[in-house]
């Protein structure tokens, strides 16, 4: 008959908002987001110190102190919202999204207001607050000079904000809005990020979230993405449009005194998922992944459930960055005479970006450091004819060569103890310290550690 | 309203199997709701998660933010999903015998 049970079913439930019937769960998230700005009570510094605490984990996941999770940059390409649960509970995902776009060489940041691009406007028929909710997400990027807004992977937020929030906030909205996942599919269609399908090997299907489906429309791009990070997608049937419920739409996920018959209704969808064989079941919406999880928990089916973004997160190919790279532009001389010490500090070095020279004995790293002029010089001790003690004090007292930086590299553990000789040797003669020691055998990232540090 | 029964003892809970009033919570409440959320075996670190989570939400009468929960018993945040493989705010809490959290959880 064409009617739209849905926009009735909304329209009854704001009529009751407004005398002040609504379900519980509901009110309270509601009112938190009418004051507090987002729907989990999250304060401003708590929500500014999980983004550096998610910035210094990714600098250490990466070994690289430029990845940033920039907060009210101006004049962004991106402005980047989310759902309050990723950072009052789960920021795993924050950090996979800046991660993509840090690699995508975004120019992005994520705002300290109105970042929650959720709203129980939708929900509770109320379009005050649907306007209202939508209405900070936009001031903010306009507050932000912002080109475009993306929204990380929430369905009732997205359709909230980018198809129904202008209506209910009776204006305009003068930049372009769009999810996540299109975001992520144009990085990689344009060649910005590398992804290797490889690394997600498990059989995936997709669930379809109703307001991005059926509401949105937004049904072949994370097809399409997915076909693209995972090398074994099972489609589930129906699907798209037609796709059965998570269980959780319309807001029933925040009320719990429906959880009985959410499950129960949930066997279809239980079904459904079983029939697939997959082993992960991936979705674009942080309210299906909770109820996809209850059921799956329910009827004991052995499913993992996960957002696009961590599929592409883990997919992610990451380029060795140029200036990561410890050694580059500096020479470094080795002085060994084991061949097999020379070759794999070459390596260890060389992958760091460092020109490398070799010496098999005193002789020649004099004769080296001479016509080189090296930045730095690594050190045997134990050398043929000529020791690398009786070198060290030769290049200490000639004053071209006094301040060169020297790691000593040497296998101090030998029976006749060269390491206390060693710094004996160094007491009689007057000598500093060398800049660096390292025994053998060798640990790469000690070793490291003590060229750069020698190197400042 | 729904009860959750375990070892001969019985526990009103809420229709996702939170706690129904968080006073009753004891040391055996989170034993015995473990085995819900997928923890065969109570350590110590699952005590300190536990133990944190209670007392936080005793004093501010919520759940702490995952930030909070990691510094103040520094754990990494995969720590805590390898402790409580249905994460902090329903398995954790729920252990701890706070509410279901409010919001899209």
């Amino acid at each position: 008959m064409g009617v739209d049970m849905a926009t009735f079913n909304r329209l009854a439930r704001g009529l009751l908002v407004h005398v002040g019937v609504m379900p519980e769960g509901v009110a309270v998230v509601a009112k938190d987001q009418w004051e507090l700005g987002n729907q989990m009570g999250v304060l401003k510094e708590d929500y500014l110190e999980t983004l550096a605490w998610m910035e210094e984990e990714l600098q250490s996941e990466y070994h690289d102190s430029r990845i940033k999770i920039p907060v009210d940059r101006m004049d962004a390409d991106v402005v980047y919202a989310i759902n309050p649960r990723e950072v009052k509970y789960d920021p795993r995902t924050i950090a996979e999204a800046a991660a993509i776009f840090h690699f995508a060489g975004e120019n992005w940041t994520m705002p300290s207001d109105g970042w929650d691009m959720t709203n129980f406007g939708l929900f509770n028929g109320d379009d005050e607050l649907g306007g209202a909710v939508a209405r900070r997400v936009y001031e903010a990027v306009e507050r932000l000079r912002g080109k475009k807004l993306v929204m990380s992977e929430c369905g009732h937020g997205y359709r909230s904000t980018r198809c129904e929030g202008p209506n209910w906030a009776r204006r305009d909205v003068g930049f372009e809005m769009e999810s996540s996942v299109v975001t992520m599919l144009r990085y990689i269609r344009e060649g910005r990020i590398k992804v290797d399908k490889s690394r997600n090997t498990e059989p995936v299907t997709f669930h379809d979230s109703c307001n991005n489906a059926r509401s949105c429309g937004m049904t072949e791009e994370p097809r399409e993405l997915l076909a693209m990070v995972c090398t074994d997608f099972r489609e589930m049937y129906p699907n798209r449009a037609e796709n059965y419920c998570c269980t959780g739409g319309g807001g029933a996920m925040a009320m719990s005194e429906y959880a009985p018959r959410r499950l129960k209704s949930a066997k279809i969808k239980a079904e459904q998922l079983r029939a697939t064989g997959a082993r992960i079941v991936c979705t674009s919406c942080h309210n299906c992944v909770d109820a996809l999880f209850d059921l799956i928990r329910h009827y004991k089916l052995d499913m993992e459930v996960k957002l696009l973004v961590s599929l592409v997160a883990s997919a992610l190919v990451v380029p060795v960055p140029v200036a990561m790279k410890l050694l580059e532009g500096y020479k470094i001389l080795v002085i060994d005479d084991e061949p097999d010490v020379r070759v794999y500090l070459r390596t260890i070095f060389r992958e760091q970006g460092a020109e490398v020279i070799e010496a098999p004995d005193a002789n020649q790293g004099m004769r080296a450091l001479q016509s080189e002029r090296p930045d730095l010089m690594t050190l045997d001790l134990i050398l043929p004819r000529k020791t690398g003690e009786k070198l060290y004090w030769e290049i200490r007292k000639d004053e071209r060569f006094a301040a060169l930086p020297v790691v000593v590299v040497s296998g101090y553990a030998a029976v006749d103890s060269p390491r206390i000789d060693f710094h004996r040797f160094l007491a009689e003669k007057h000598l500093p310290e060398p800049d660096g020691m390292i025994e053998k055998p060798i640990d790469v990232e000690k070793l490291l550690a003590a060229v750069k540090k020698a190197l400042k | 309203m729904p009860t959750f029964e375990m070892g001969g003892r019985s526990y009103p809970v809420d229709e996702d199997g939170f706690l129904e009033d968080p006073q009753m919570w004891n040391e055996a409440v989170a034993s015995d709701f473990a085995t819900t959320e997928g923890v065969t075996d109570l350590t110590e670190e699952h005590w300190k998660v536990i133990n944190y989570l209670r007392n936080y939400y005793l004093q501010f009468g919520i759940a702490p933010m995952i930030r909070k929960l990691c510094k103040e018993t520094g754990f990494p945040l995969k720590h805590i999903y390898e402790l409580f493989p249905s994460g902090p705010a329903k398995g954790a809490c729920k252990l701890a015998g706070l509410p279901k959290p409010t919001g899209c959880v």
